[in-house]
């Protein structure tokens, strides 16, 4: 009896740990709106959701391919040559393009088919050629940053169409608080529907439990005749699929392409994920925990930012908060081996005639 | 025996000026248990120096578990060891091999591409000057260890040109030349032609002759009672017996490791149509089985069991599209039957249950209800591919009822159930497919009694539906219950076929024909 209500207190525990990103969360809103009037704002809260809607897409790619037991390195680059590509085909050359004018319909298009052709290229290699993902991705990094490099010639394209920059930098409902005029994001709005779309995906359709099972054990879901390579080749066909969104948002926001666009974001994408709660080992994660880990990310950036913490102190928190995470995560592998064995234990009538 | 013991120059003194008998080592109460299994429970045993002491006991009766205990590979969870008058709770490995223990296994590992004298000496090879190895006095000083052994062996020869009876021996020799005081062979015959299998035997006797004491792991029962002095039996992890081999008889020694409470099932001759579901026609994989002739009609179960390495584990994997399976014809409900991987196996509506539960059976990461559906989720799905979530809970929910599975709900993490109840998940997960050919690979290994029985009983209920089953298992008491017919592979071929309701179809005839030395009548 005792001994029962101890692993209820643990379970108590568990979901504590299980929802650790929403505590997180609270704490951190909390506090930064204690620290600063500026924080919580509702011009701020939607800077939030803004910034972080470029982040939520390359998370939700890569947060396919985690579960799955795999990485995806090159997003960042494949978000930058789909956007550029899809940048210099719709503006003149004066704005760095090619002269070519290509109706923004046509160019989104061929940004969505671009950024699924890598992805299928990097699903081939490693499902089909059984390729390990970190080198191919990796390498698929370098290959794809070099060839945006070449492609732009250095030069930043500008000048985008409307039609193209309004997913990322346009508003809906305009509303005055005060003095301002403000208006919500049709990133913001973009970011929530496309998380909502993942979760929808990855609990409830048979794709999503398929992704859930390769990346648990794939000896067993191979067993189960479960098409493995098919689905981790799907998964990186939408992870160079989110990419290409993730650039079209991020170069909606900022009115331009350069080429350097998303350098480095890897690592916080890989690290949302991760404080998100999904497993670098697979299997493990949702896309709930996930957008949290996005949120959260986004929420440590800006304030800090209105707090004017030096930037260098700021990625000192990033990697404190990453480290700390990974540690959470294996307390947590930890504490489930540690249940699993008591469970057996005490459910196992051989194991009750020993007194 | 009870003489003197001869001293040829052997290096331990101590052995040399005991008197006889001495305990070498004495185990009392040891105990080990994993999650939902008692491994070994209980077990005491004494090896007296100069006795070769056999330890015998089906595959998971706890062999293994307790000469890992021995070497100190494993903690024991109780009971203590007494070697050479010191007593151990917990001996690490290297407390193991300081008191004497040696362990030889049945796949003996050497430095292959070294000479036989730089296997002996390895580890302290003489220096010379400028710390150049002397190689003369490296040849001088192996070949006069082995002569103290009085064992012929090339000292310049590299040890893979050695046979295997020549590798085994040098293990034991090494063993010795470590001054080991009990020496545990593990199934040491078992890669041998029958002509070395004495030159082994008389090396062993002249090692026993100079007061060595062995624990000689066997499934060959005349081994046993040819070299053995005395026997210890391990049955589901309990010491079930301990005799003089001078004392026994094989019959009996082997109604001791089959044990007479396996369980209380039993089940109906139910009358089974001629309509065949399986027939293989001289099936060939070279190296693992040769002209499998066999069928199985609707219905029936048929029991295929054999040691290990004797092709029935890889005929099933075989069968499943796990391996290759060979060449020769399979037809499966009068169709051809050609399975590459196991998707293409179950859509041809053949299921496996994997012996390795862990690996290929469960995602322990994920739900009861999500473990059991994994096969049929493409009938499950509706608009957009969503899966019917009423559907899959009704089906998971009528599984969970039929077999007994203990679990508080049906999203319930699979690796935190019991070992019975993980089985019993596997089992729903392959009879969700609806399949007419079912391939079960020890489906009761390490779940306890009442699991066992649920599964017997869905596997008759099975039977009754029509669905024929195939049974891969060592476990030859429970194969004489749920059988209708059992066939015994050995080397490759099916050698025997012992059928339900037969006299001569008991598990003791069973257990001499796995091991090659059943003689009908």
């Amino acid at each position: 009896m005792n001994n029962y209500g101890r692993i209820r207190g643990f379970t108590v525990l568990m979901v504590v740990m299980q929802n650790l990103i929403w505590i997180l969360l609270i704490v951190a809103v909390i506090a930064f709106s204690l620290a600063s009037d500026a924080f919580l704002t509702s011009f701020n809260v939607i800077n939030i959701f803004w910034q972080s809607a470029p982040l939520g897409l390359l998370v939700i790619g890569q947060a396919f391919t985690l579960i799955t037991g795999n990485f995806d390195f090159s997003s960042e680059s494949t978000m930058a040559l789909t956007t550029l590509i899809a940048a210099q085909l719709m503006v003149s050359s004066a704005s760095g393009g090619l002269d070519l004018m290509v109706f923004p319909v046509f160019s989104i298009v061929v940004m969505l088919l671009l950024g699924s052709a890598i992805g299928l290229t990097n699903g081939l290699l490693i499902s089909y050629l059984k390729m390990n993902s970190f080198i191919v991705t990796l390498g698929m990094l370098m290959l794809l940053r070099g060839i945006v490099y070449a492609v732009s010639s250095g030069n930043s394209v500008s000048n985008l169409p409307q039609m193209f920059t309004w997913l990322g930098g346009g508003t809906l409902f305009t509303f005055t608080v005060g003095l301002k005029t403000l208006g919500i994001p049709v990133a913001a709005i973009f970011l929530i529907v496309a998380f909502v779309v993942a979760h929808t995906v990855a609990s409830y359709r048979r794709f999503g439990r398929e992704v859930y099972t390769v990346g648990g054990n794939r000896a067993a879901a191979e067993t189960a005749g479960i098409n493995s390579r098919k689905v981790i080749l799907k998964v990186y066909l939408i992870s160079g699929l989110c990419a290409a969104l993730a650039g079209w948002l991020l170069a909606g926001r900022l009115d331009s392409v350069t080429p350097r666009m998303g350098t480095g974001m890897i690592f916080v994408v890989q690290a949302a994920a991760v404080v998100g709660g999904i497993s670098l080992f697979g299997g493990r994660g949702t896309f709930i925990g996930a957008f949290g880990g996005v949120l959260l990310w986004s929420i440590l950036d800006s304030g800090l930012n209105i707090l004017q913490v030096s930037p260098f102190w700021i990625e000192v928190a990033r990697g404190g908060l990453l480290l700390f995470a990974v540690f959470i995560d294996a307390i947590r592998v930890r504490f489930m081996h540690w249940l699993s064995h008591r469970q057996a234990l005490a459910q196992s009538t051989i194991g009750l005639e020993v007194e | 025996m009870s003489s003197e013991p001869e001293v040829k120059g052997f290096s331990d003194k101590e052995i040399v000026n005991c008197p006889q008998p001495t305990i070498i080592l004495r185990a009392r109460g040891l105990s080990k248990s994993f999650p939902g299994v008692h491994a070994v429970e209980n077990v005491s045993l004494e090896v007296y120096r100069g006795e070769i002491n056999g330890l015998v006991g089906k595959n998971g009766a706890g062999k293994s578990t307790l000469v890992r205990l021995l070497m100190g590979l494993q903690r024991a969870d109780g009971g203590t060891v007494e070697i050479g008058g010191r007593c151990y709770e917990a001996m690490t490995p290297d407390e193991a091999l300081e008191a004497g223990i040696a362990y030889v296994p049945q796949q003996v590992s050497m430095i292959d591409s070294l000479t036989v004298a730089e296997n002996i000496l390895a580890g302290n090879l003489p220096a010379g000057k400028f710390g150049f190895i002397n190689w003369k006095e490296v040849k001088q000083e192996a070949k006069r260890r082995l002569q103290k052994l009085s064992l012929e062996i090339d000292v310049r020869q590299r040890v893979d040109g050695l046979n295997i009876t020549e590798q085994t021996m040098l293990a034991i020799a090494k063993a010795l030349f470590s001054r080991a005081k009990l020496i545990i062979l593990d199934e040491p015959t078992a890669a041998l032609p029958k002509v070395d299998i004495q030159r082994m035997f008389s090396f062993i006797r002249s090692m026993k002759q100079q007061g060595v004491g062995f624990i000689y792991i066997s499934h060959h029962l005349e081994e046993i009672f040819e070299i053995c002095d005395r026997v210890s039996v391990l049955r589901d992890g309990q010491m079930v017996g301990n005799h003089r081999v001078a004392e026994i008889n094989q019959t009996q020694l082997i109604q001791m490791m089959v044990g007479q409470s396996v369980s209380e099932f039993s089940r109906a001759n139910n009358p089974i149509s001629k309509e065949v579901v399986l027939s293989i026609e001289n099936l060939v994989r070279r190296g693992h089985y040769e002209k499998i002739n066999m069928s199985i009609r609707k219905g029936e179960v048929v029991g295929l069991t054999g040691l290990k390495g004797s092709g029935s584990e890889a005929l099933a994997a075989g069968l499943f599209g796990l391996e290759y399976l060979g060449r020769g014809t399979v037809k499966l409900n009068g169709k051809a039957f050609i399975a590459r991987t196991p998707r293409q196996a179950l859509g041809q509506r053949l299921a496996y249950l994997p012996a390795d539960r862990h690996r290929f059976g469960i995602v322990g990461l994920r739900s009861v209800k999500e473990n059991i559906t994994y096969s049929i989720l493409k009938r499950l799905v509706r608009l957009f591919m969503i899966i019917n979530d009423r559907r899959e809970t009704e089906l998971v929910s009528s599984f969970i009822k039929d077999l007994g599975i203990v679990t508080h709900s049906i999203e319930q993490k699979v690796g935190l159930l019991s070992g019975g109840n993980q089985q019993k998940v596997v089992f729903s997960k392959l009879v969700a497919t609806k399949p007419s050919l079912l391939i079960l690979h020890e489906p009761t290994q390490g779940i306890d009694v009442d699991a066992k029985t649920d599964i017997f009983r869905v596997i008759d209920d099975l039977s009754s539906q029509g669905v024929a089953t195939l049974l891969i298992s060592n476990e030859v008491r429970e194969l004489s219950v749920i059988c209708d017919r059992i066939l015994v592979m050995c080397e490759g071929k099916i050698t025997y076929q012992f059928i339900k309701g037969d006299a001569e179809a008991i598990p003791e005839n069973i257990l001499l024909a796995i091991e090659g030395s059943y003689e009908p009548g």
